[in-house]
């Protein structure tokens, strides 16, 4: 029993935390969440003095594989930064993916069916999977906000509806008649992110933009400021006047909007059509990179590079070794569990009772 | 009609049964005040060691159901370690949870090739002179042992929680944990075996998936059915009546799919898979709009509990 | 009273406790024996709740012993005090709301057995065999067994308790009837009740102290943690008073005049507030008819009409929970309410308007929640500080906000309202302590000249020094002109501050007074409804 024992650890929240011992931490956690991907890689076959190889060596000297970083960290900042965006007002957007595929659904009806001139092509497209996607975000926003539904539920069920929707298309009119695939016919050149030279497309200064524009939105901007208080007190920001709803909507159908210029990335920017499975997979770096990033749009950048070091690697252990591209799911899982847990140690100190 | 009806009947007590024992899973978990958002993740795990084992062991699928809800019921220690005692945020490690079992099943089944291999999995059990019976024997009575399970599962669920003291102990972590814990009750400890009883029955559910359903393994098969449990359960408002009602709901729903297709009636068919997850937002719409209050929410349902030490 | 040479049940000696290196008990010392009602007098933070922490095993002291019946026990947990005999009734329930008032006996009843049967150094083995054989019966028939218990309890204190109810449908007053239920089914012999009447109207403290009395002459020791001198004189055989973390005095409350009593609460003579006579103005606030109902029907503001002037103080009595939270939430447009008016001098009625078409009436609010309706805990001092003045612009414009000048004037405003504990402007306004919290929200709603403040019980919790200062504040702004609302549940610092007094009841206001007032007659008036 409790009397018998030598002491007992208590748990009491820490009152101050200095930015270097909170860096400190972050970065140990995520160390050790590499250490132990490493430790399964190893037993998953890969060579272990090949490893430092395959993800630094060869991901960031070689030009193609830079090349090919480049082009995936541009989606991958899309979805961190929009996850962000909602995570800013305390809303679980889950539905990243579908918002993704919304978006890109919408840009390709706008390609198929020749909607304005070609000059314009292109920007109707991602006019449309903006409006898309933030319409899609819409559905679990206006569900929180009136009826008070919970958000994690509705917008990862709406990923699953979106998904039908996407393969009842491509196994269906959207079918590729040149080789009856289930993909889309390809898009034309006007209707593709242009090529800025050195193999990358327009997706890097889209980005670029977009991340800026949050940062502001977010650290400069009278919204950005309320939205501080709607996510750490709402109660308090309603009682204070503020605009709740409002913000919560406006934070919201932006991250819709960023998710389904995510997709854009994917399948105007590099595929060149809509394919089934173009998004798999970022709806949770999305979150990861938020949380990693503290939901800080310009860290969020920063974070999706790494993340995209771990996709190309990961695609190259598929390659090489015949990993399966899981293995960067799981990695990511590991990753984000053990920065989680490393929060313990940033939010209370454990002291030992008598 | 009537043989359609009969062989979508037939097929709703397995379908329901997953998402039953899922829910209830959940339940448990979630009147102890976790919110548990692993159960599609713990459903892969179940039914990845379930078909695991039932490809090494074969002939004993109750053998291999056990694996898969102790497979799930390990995985749930992680969850449970990072929510109870490290106070992660639960929606946070839920999906953690989630995704490093997507990522480690698949990864997992990939490599030791348990992919697409048929087994012959859990059979049906008649009943004798029940299963005789006309329509309700072939729906109701030639069904695969966990169906049955259901039955004494449910009573036993509900037997815990009101019953004894353990449930006594659990809804007072889940409405109270200051109060329970005032009365000497282990808030971790009490959460730790909510967990893992919890995710075994959700581990059992997913077993039932792969050993008791299609009988082979693929990745990601629990298809979003993980996710249906977790908004069922809020629908259910807690209650484990309301949990196995919602649970034959959608146990209609899934197998009214492939009849359709199968009667060669002419429905887009992904407009038809789309329909659970369609059914599920209209419902989860449709009870907030009718019960405004959130008063059968566990009180402290999601917080992290940390005892206020002024010592 | 029976004179004993035996040792007293409970006896604590030489006690000491500090937090955060601030004293909170400096060598208290306290004795209660068997069949007497014991009351533990003192203003709020002079250490009585503590020092009965210490008792009943939730606080270790540094310093000091816990005898009970002679014996130095050494308590590392409630459990183990229970597992003595020892129950307290805290001033925040401890009670599970969704169960029902058997379950919850239960739950505690089970903890004291399982404590006993395990613990090795319990009370005395009967007990521990009892425990035991108690831990071992079916849960239906242990839990027959407490509800008999209850009804047996209840029937003789005179209790009417429905065991089968969920104890959030029961009123405040019925829940306290639980936790005592509780402390005595799990066999508490020393009973001690913390602040058990503040919650209560006249009638249902009268109840409670006679019951106090009868469980005493049973042969149970109670101790009574109260601030209230009325309570003490009419309803204890002893009194021991502390101040300041010591214990003053023990003395026979009947043999001690309240003059005398007084005096040795609150050491030298209470500090009176000098101010100018009254100037009222025009009505800034008009309140018609106003009407609020709870979720479930209950009317908690039944036709409340009032007014504030200009240059006055209004001051709102009450015991609380008859209205007064949801008067507040009304006025600051978080609960709506059904019908009536909220008539704001020069704009017309605000009753339905959303706390975000009033920002810019500019209306002081201080409400009794601080860390629901006023800061947000995690964010910066300046950012609390800044946040109800960005709308008008005066830290930059909707596309870039000055957060600068937001922190300078942040920074100016913690000087001018004398918020102590603020090393850096940017630290979380969590951080500082509920009385320098009050003075951040009083800096910001005072930044810009107040004109109509709503504040609500605005020094409760707070320390002697704190609450003078924000008292201050309030008889600054009327002397300013401006029109103040004041609703309190302590009715001393209404009777000190108030130009006129309402007096709310059940959702009504039942009487107006001007002052001076007789506080007898203000009395008589928040129990004549109850």
């Amino acid at each position: 029993m409790r009397s018998l024992r030598r002491g007992r650890p208590v748990v009491a929240a820490r009152r101050r935390m200095s930015a270097a011992f909170d860096a400190a931490v972050t970065t140990v956690a995520i160390l050790a969440g590499l250490a132990l991907s490493a430790f399964i890689l190893v037993v998953a076959g890969v060579p272990a003095e090949e490893l430092a190889n395959e993800f630094i060596v060869n991901t960031l000297t070689d030009a193609d594989n830079l090349r090919a970083v480049l082009a995936q960290a541009a989606p991958l900042a899309f979805v961190g930064v929009g996850a962000a965006l909602a995570f800013r007002v305390r809303f679980w957007n889950l539905g990243l993916e579908g918002q993704m595929i919304a978006g890109s659904v919408a840009a390709t009806a706008i390609a198929l069916a020749d909607v304005g001139p070609p000059v314009w092509r292109l920007f109707l497209m991602l006019v449309a999977a903006m409006a898309a996607g933030m319409a899609w975000a819409l559905v679990p926003a206006l569900l929180k906000l009136r009826l008070g539904v919970n958000e994690v539920i509705s917008s990862l069920l709406l990923n699953y509806v979106a998904l039908n929707f996407l393969l009842h298309l491509l196994y269906g009119s959207w079918k590729d008649p040149v080789d009856a695939f289930p993909h889309s016919p390809a898009f034309d050149p006007f209707e593709r992110l242009p090529d800025l030279g050195w193999g990358l497309n327009a997706a890097l200064p889209l980005v670029a933009a977009a991340a800026v524009f949050a940062a502001w939105l977010l650290g400069r901007s009278r919204a950005g400021f309320y939205m501080r208080f709607v996510h750490a007190n709402p109660s308090v920001a309603l009682a204070k006047g503020l605009p709740v709803a409002a913000l919560v909507l406006t934070a919201v159908l932006l991250s819709g909007g960023y998710a389904a210029l995510a997709g854009v990335c994917l399948s105007v920017g590099q595929e060149g059509r809509l394919t089934q499975a173009f998004f798999a997979g970022y709806g949770f770096s999305g979150i990861l990179i938020a949380f990693l990033a503290r939901n800080n749009a310009l860290a969020a950048v920063v974070v999706a590079f790494l993340v995209a070091v771990l996709f190309v690697s990961g695609q190259s252990l598929q390659v090489f070794y015949q990993i399966p591209f899981a293995m960067v799911r799981l990695i990511e899982a590991i990753v984000i569990i053990s920065a989680a847990a490393s929060e313990f140690f940033l939010r209370y100190q454990v002291r030992w009772l008598r | 009609m009537m043989e359609f009806l009969i062989a979508w009947w037939a097929n709703v007590p397995e379908a329901a049964a997953a998402y039953a024992l899922a829910a209830l899973g959940l339940l448990l978990c979630e009147r102890s005040g976790v919110l548990n958002l692993t159960a599609e993740g713990l459903m892969l795990v179940g039914a990845m060691a379930a078909m695991g084992a039932a490809l090494q062991i074969e002939g004993y699928p109750g053998m291999a159901l056990v694996v898969g809800m102790l497979a799930a019921a390990l995985v749930s220690l992680l969850f449970a370690l990072l929510v109870v005692t490290l106070r992660v945020n639960q929606v946070i490690a839920g999906l953690a949870i989630v995704f490093f079992c997507q990522g480690f099943t698949q990864l997992l089944g990939v490599m030791f090739d348990w992919q697409n291999h048929p087994v012959p999995g859990l059979l049906p059990v008649r009943i004798p002179l029940l299963a005789d019976m006309p329509i309700i024997g072939r729906v109701l009575f030639e069904q695969n042992g966990v169906v049955y399970l259901i039955v004494p599962i449910f009573f036993a669920v509900q037997w815990v929680l009101h019953q004894t003291r353990a449930g006594l102990r659990l809804r007072s972590v889940g409405e109270n944990p200051e109060a329970a814990d005032a009365a000497g009750v282990s808030v971790p400890l009490v959460r730790f075996g909510a967990i893992v009883a919890g995710s075994a029955l959700i581990g059992l559910a997913g077993g039932l998936l792969s050993v008791g359903g299609v009988k082979m393994w693929f990745p990601d098969m629990a298809g979003g059915r993980g996710w249906i449990a977790v908004a069922l359960v809020i629908f259910a408002r807690w209650q484990p009546w309301r949990a196995l009602a919602g649970a034959v709901l959608f146990g209609c729903i899934e197998s009214l799919v492939p009849r359709i297709a199968a009667a060669g009636i002419r429905v887009p068919q992904y407009f038809m898979l789309m329909t659970p997850y369609v059914i599920t937002l209209v419902v989860m719409a449709w009870t907030a709009w009718k019960g405004r209050s959130r008063s059968s929410e566990p009180g402290a349902l999601g917080q992290p509990f940390s005892r206020e030490e002024r010592r | 009273m029976t004179v004993t040479t035996a040792a007293p049940a409970l006896a604590l000696s030489g006690v000491s406790k500090r937090f955060d290196g601030f004293p909170a008990l400096d060598g208290a010392h306290f004795s209660v024996r068997e069949g007497e009602v014991h009351a533990l007098l003192g203003e709020n933070g002079a250490g009585k709740s503590s020092l009965m922490n210490v008792a009943a095993g939730l606080y270790l002291p540094d310093e000091g012993e816990v005898r009970v019946d002679g014996v130095v026990r050494r308590f590392s947990g409630p459990l183990e005090a229970a597992a003595c005999r020892i129950g307290m009734v805290h001033q925040h329930y401890k009670l599970v709301r969704a169960l029902s008032v058997a379950e919850n006996v239960m739950l505690a009843a089970m903890a004291v057995e399982s404590q006993s049967a395990g613990g090795d150094r319990s009370a005395d083995k009967v007990g521990t065999t009892a425990s035991r054989a108690a831990l071992r019966t079916s849960y239906g028939s242990r839990l027959a067994r407490i509800r008999a218990l209850i009804d047996d309890h209840a029937a003789r204190l005179g209790f009417s308790i429905d065991h089968r109810r969920a104890v959030h449908t029961l009123s405040v007053a019925e829940q306290q009837r639980v936790e005592i239920l509780k402390a005595l089914v799990t066999g508490a012999r020393i009973l001690i009740l913390d602040e058990p009447t503040a919650v209560l109207t006249d009638e249902e403290a009268t109840r409670l102290l006679q019951t106090m009395r009868t469980l005493a002459a049973a042969g149970a020791a109670v101790v009574l943690v109260t601030h209230r001198l009325r309570d003490v004189r009419e309803h204890a055989d002893r009194v021991t008073v502390m101040r300041a973390g010591r214990t003053v005095a023990e003395c026979d409350p009947r043999a001690t005049s309240t003059a005398e009593l007084t005096e040795l609460i609150v050491g030298a003579a209470a500090p009176a507030v000098t101010r100018k006579a009254a100037a009222p103005g025009v009505a800034r606030l008009a309140i018609r008819n106003l009407t609020c109902r709870r979720h479930d029907g209950f009317e908690v503001l039944a036709n409340l009409s009032l007014k504030v002037r200009s240059g006055e103080i209004y001051g709102v009595a009450g015991v609380g929970g008859n209205g007064q939270t949801e008067l507040v939430e009304a006025l600051l447009g978080i609960e709506p309410p059904v019908s009536g008016e909220v008539i704001i001098d020069g704009v017309g009625d605000i009753a339905m308007a959303s706390p975000a078409a009033r920002q810019s009436i500019g209306v002081a609010a201080i409400p009794a929640d601080r860390y629901r309706l006023a800061l947000a805990g995690t964010l910066p001092i300046a950012d609390n500080y800044g946040v109800t003045r960005v709308a008008s612009g005066a830290y930059g414009s909707v596309l870039w906000v000055d957060f600068r000048r937001m922190r300078e004037e942040a920074a100016a405003g913690v000087r001018e309202f004398d918020v102590q504990g603020v090393r850096r402007i940017e630290q979380p306004a969590g951080l500082l302590s509920g009385g320098n919290a009050q003075k951040l929200v009083i800096a910001r709603e005072f930044a810009s000249a107040p004109w109509l403040v709503v504040a609500h019980s605005p020094s409760r919790g707070l320390d002697v020094r704190a609450c003078a200062d924000v008292q201050r504040r309030l008889i600054d702004a009327r002397e300013a002109g401006a029109a103040v609302l004041l609703v309190s549940e302590d009715l001393e610092e209404v009777l000190l501050l108030a130009d006129r007094i309402g007096v709310m009841s059940r959702g009504r206001l039942v009487a107006e007074f001007d002052a001076p007032v007789d506080r007898q007659r203000i009395g008589e008036a928040m129990v004549d409804h109850a």
